[in-house]
């Protein structure tokens, strides 16, 4: 072994991607697709609904359809996770839900924000990893819910 | 032939631990440094005993006869 090190991520996507990866996230951890995230949003927001609003850190979504409201919206057991791009173009998530406290939306928030970058690691390791000529000689999905990935790459 | 080996640890938040291995000296800085295009910022880095070996050179000598 060389090196043992630790990377931080940062998210920068299209929007396609990123929907892609909330959807790939979001379905692992038992949430569903919401019909339509504009009527969804509106019929959680009611009087004793809680609100809590969250952001992804170093992220960036970027699109090229200015001013088209893209929004993507899961639920759970009466909660809802709506995922948008915010005006400056960070990826943020509004989590709703009747009856729940404030902490407790914020941890099934950020446990899912956290599920939507691993998802995303792991399809942009996959991908560039592959585009280099390496191959995948072991993954596995460990209890911790961390990925470990083995690949390998012979030299001419 | 030699190969290149890495293992890539995804954490539940997206945190990358990365092990390199049998790459020595400037060729592991290299391999670090494509992973850190690929997913982001470094936040701490461990060099173990075989970063230091030098790499393998094969060296060729020449002799002129007349």
């Amino acid at each position: 072994m060389s090196a043992v090190c630790i990377l931080t991520p940062v998210v920068i996507m299209a929007w396609p991607a990123f929907s892609a990866a909330v959807v790939a996230a979001a379905g692992s951890l038992g949430w569903q697709m919401a019909a339509e995230a504009r009527d969804q949003l509106a019929a959680t927001v009611q009087p004793g609904s809680a609100r809590v609003q969250l952001e992804i850190e170093r992220s960036e979504v970027v699109t090229n359809q200015l001013g088209r409201d893209q929004r993507i919206a899961v639920s759970r057991e009466g909660v809802t996770v709506t995922f948008s791009r915010d005006a400056r173009g960070q990826a943020a998530l509004c989590v709703t839900g009747h009856g729940q406290s404030d902490e407790t939306l914020r941890a099934l928030g950020e446990e899912l924000s956290q599920a939507v970058v691993q998802q995303y690691v792991y399809q942009k390791l996959m991908d560039e990893m592959r585009a280099r000529g390496f191959n995948v000689v072991e993954e596995e999905v460990n209890a911790d819910r961390s990925i470990r990935l083995k690949v390998r790459h012979w030299e001419n | 032939m030699p190969q290149r080996e890495f293992e890539i640890t995804i954490g539940k938040t997206g945190e990358v631990e990365l092990h390199v291995k049998g790459i020595k000296g400037r060729g592991c800085l290299e391999a670090v440094k494509m992973f850190e295009q690929i997913v982001g910022e470094m936040k701490s880095q461990e060099q173990t005993g075989e970063f230091y070996e030098p790499e393998e050179q094969v060296q060729y000598r020449v002799d002129q006869r007349h």
